[in-house]
């Protein structure tokens, strides 16, 4: 068991990075189903074995859960590490426990149902090898990511899957739009990135180390102040890369990239990378109460604000962007007021969920020829039965419809703002509970009832089982995956036993709290009955609204110009600074200086060349005088004539 | 020891290269300016040596070989470019080779 503990993480972690390797240099010479498959058995390797390591570390006990994995090891005589700048060494660390191994199991299972997915999805697309080369970048980074022992690690995967954020929103590069949006990604994330270093460098200032080990051993040794500050600046990173206030603008864009990444990346791993962290970091905010209760006021309010805005959207990637962003404000509020088990649980129960529902929008938007405006969709469920289907198992999980899964990890998050005394937030988060069923319903409703087809191509049904079959097992899970915790059956707070100690596990979870249970499922079967009720059998009434509410309407539906206002505050005084710089600095200034080099050095040419006359004699006459007025200088300047009897 | 005092050896050098200046600023034929290169080299090679023997440094002795062998080698050089010269234009004129002219 010691060798094969000390080998599968790395196997786990490099297979897809080898994938990758294996696309880039050999795609061009096989078939483009070579590197679909190369893509989808890298991961699908790397789950098999996530699963075996994950089914050997639950079985040891709780105290001996966490594998600290070290290159150099320990018995290294001449260890070479990372990096060693006295007194501050880093190694290549590796740290495998309960929490990690959840987020891999996710990683490698979603992510290769994903990838299976994209085998049909993407088969139009011109560059449908570096897509799958792309994924596996994906795939890697995130491990990297999630299994990084040491903070330094962890900021390596975190600028990793920013960066294949960033290719994959921009995958189609014709595309302006799709240009635009990776960059807002980029810049985006990288505010996060510098927040992390800066909580780095504050990590390292109060313990000298960056290992998670070290720093969480010695987190009582730094005040309340410094562990806060380390809070605050973590969750910089983790409001960039989870898209929560105020950082969230670059999600809904990043939609204009393919539906599969979509599904794997901003809607089931990579967007609720904060939440890995702030669970990871738990013992810093168990010590910083004001860093995180800011962490649970963001989430809730992103929750919050990201379901309003969820109500008057029209795009249905879009509505599903928020809804992601939405789903991941219930996570980090969650874990923001020490809920770690169920933030996490409802992680996976989101990650099953939404990627089901953006798969499931995949396959309209295949079959509907790239349209994505639900204005111009409706009564497909006769249409795409599958599609339809499927859609609303996701629907109603992420609703909050007993018995799906979005039932028990959302009354989960619920009961324990109820238990911990938060009730402002439990009340946000009801509401939000309220909203997302409406949204969600609308959604269905536009899509597939309220009358007739609306869309001005004819929908063509082509059915490929490598989409089908992963969409019908995110269907299955997404039905079962909260089956985790029933009552006095808490399977998901003893599997993260190991990781979070007592927090993980948390007394109302399996518990049933009638009073909360019974207000989520009424805010989301009210949310539904609202939602029925104006598009189809009022239609009238919600006309009226909609010319009632109009500018309430407007505010909603372009984002409470966040958007706009981030244009007005940053963008136009920056593009403005640079394009004074570009009409007065750079030719006046900078090409001033140089021209002025220039203009010196013809003028000295000019000045010297009437000396260059040819004639050798000159110049030896040149040398002659140069030499009597060197020696002149030497005979009567630096030695005053003494040689010449003039002392 | 008995012998030339120093003064007389560096007097005899500065005359060397005195003649050697002025036949180098005076005369038109290369071949001439180059002999007169001669001198000045020598000049300096009789200075090394008459202060090597004052002070009994082989330093400068040895100075003398080098020189006499780079004044070898510019002297080969020297008179191939003549030669080239003489070749090209049937008339070796210093001051009429001047295309260098800036």
């Amino acid at each position: 068991m010691e060798g094969f503990v000390a080998t599968v993480p790395f196997t786990i972690l490099f297979l897809p990075f080898f994938g990758m390797v294996l696309i880039a240099l050999a795609g061009p010479y096989v078939p483009r189903l070579g590197a679909a498959i190369v893509g989808n058995l890298s991961v699908l390797g790397s789950f098999v074995l996530t699963a075996v390591l994950a089914s050997y570390v639950w079985s040891l006990p709780p105290d001996q859960q966490v594998l600290t994995l070290k290159y150099p090891p320990a018995w290294a005589t001449h260890p070479a590490y990372w990096a060693h700048i006295p007194p501050l060494t880093i190694s290549f660390e590796l740290r495998i426990d309960p929490l990690a191994l959840m987020w891999m199991l996710i990683i490698t299972g979603v992510g290769f149902l994903i990838h299976l997915y994209s085998i049909g999805y993407m088969q139009e697309s011109k560059w449908y090898r570096t897509f799958f080369a792309y994924m596996n970048l994906f795939v890697f980074a995130m491990l990297m990511l999630v299994m990084a022992g040491n903070f330094l690690w962890l900021l390596v995967g975190w600028a990793g899957v920013g960066l294949a954020s960033y290719l994959l929103i921009g995958f189609d590069a014709d595309r302006m739009a799709a240009v635009l949006a990776a960059r807002k990604a980029l810049i985006m994330n990288v505010i996060g990135d510098v927040g992390i270093m800066v909580a780095i460098f504050l990590m390292y200032a109060h313990f000298g180390s960056l290992s998670y080990k070290v720093v969480f051993a010695n987190v009582t040794s730094a005040g309340t102040s410094a562990l806060d500050w380390i809070g605050i600046w973590l969750l910089v990173g983790a409001v960039a890369k989870s898209a929560q206030l105020p950082l969230h603008t670059w999600l809904p864009d990043a939609m204009e990239g393919p539906t599969p990444v979509s599904a794997l990346i901003h809607a089931a791993t990579m967007v609720t990378a904060g939440v890995y962290l702030i669970a990871r970091a738990h013992p810093i905010y168990d010590h910083a109460p004001a860093a995180a209760m800011t962490v649970a006021v963001i989430g809730c309010a992103s929750a919050f604000v990201a379901a309003t805005i969820g109500m008057a959207q029209y795009d249905i990637k879009r509505v599903l962007a928020y809804s992601t962003m939405s789903q991941i404000g219930y996570m980090i509020l969650a874990v923001g007021v020490g809920a770690y088990a169920a933030g996490t649980f409802h992680f996976v129960t989101h990650a099953f969920f939404k990627a089901l529902l953006f798969m499931a929008a995949g396959i309209i938007i295949h079959n509907l020829g790239g349209e994505q405006d639900i204005r111009k969709m409706g009564g497909l469920a006769k249409r795409m039965p599958f599609a339809f289907l499927t859609f609303l198992i996701g629907t109603l999980a992420i609703s909050g419809f007993f018995p799906f899964a979005g039932f028990f990890s959302k009354d989960a998050i619920l009961d324990e703002l109820q238990l911990l005394g938060h009730p402002w937030l439990w009340a946000f988060g009801s509401i939000t509970a309220l909203l997302t069923a409406y949204y969600m319903f609308r959604l269905v409703f536009m899509t597939f009832f309220t009358g007739a087809y609306r869309g001005d191509h004819e929908p063509h049904a082509d059915r490929s089982p490598t989409m089908e079959v992963p969409v019908a097992i995110l269907a299955v899970l997404a039905t079962i995956g909260g089956w985790l915790v029933l009552p006095g059956h808490d399977e998901m707070s003893r599997l993260l036993q190991g990781a979070f100690g007592d927090r993980g596990i948390l007394p109302t979870m399996g518990e049933i709290n009638w009073f909360v249970t019974g207000v989520t499922t009424f805010s989301a079967a009210a949310g539904l009955v609202i939602a029925w009720w104006l598009y189809e059998r009022a239609p009238q009434l919600r006309r009226r609204l909609a010319t009632m509410f109009a500018p309430v309407q407007r505010v909603l539906a372009n984002a409470y110009y966040i958007d706009t206002i981030y244009h007005w505050l940053f963008e136009v005084p920056t593009l403005t600074a640079a394009s004074d710089i570009a009409k007065y600095v750079d030719p006046e200034g900078v090409g001033g200086v140089i021209a002025g080099v220039a203009r010196t050095t013809t003028g000295l040419g000019d000045a010297m060349r009437g000396w260059e006359t040819g004639y050798l004699r000159r110049y030896g006459l040149g040398m002659v005088v140069g030499m009597v007025l060197v020696l002149a200088y030497y005979i009567f300047v630096v030695h005053g004539g003494a040689a010449v009897g003039m002392r | 020891m008995p012998g030339v005092p120093l003064a007389d050896y560096l007097a005899v050098a500065s005359a060397l290269f005195a003649v050697g200046v002025i036949g180098f600023l005076l005369r038109r034929n290369p071949i001439t300016m180059l002999m007169a290169i001669e001198l000045m080299w020598n000049a300096g090679n009789l200075a090394f040596a008459a202060f090597a023997r004052t002070f009994v440094d082989f330093s400068g002795q040895i100075f003398v070989f080098i020189v006499v062998t780079v004044a070898a080698a510019e002297a080969a050089i020297a008179l191939a470019i003549v030669v080239m010269v003489f070749r090209r234009r049937r008339d070796v004129d210093v001051d009429e080779i001047s295309e260098l002219r800036g």
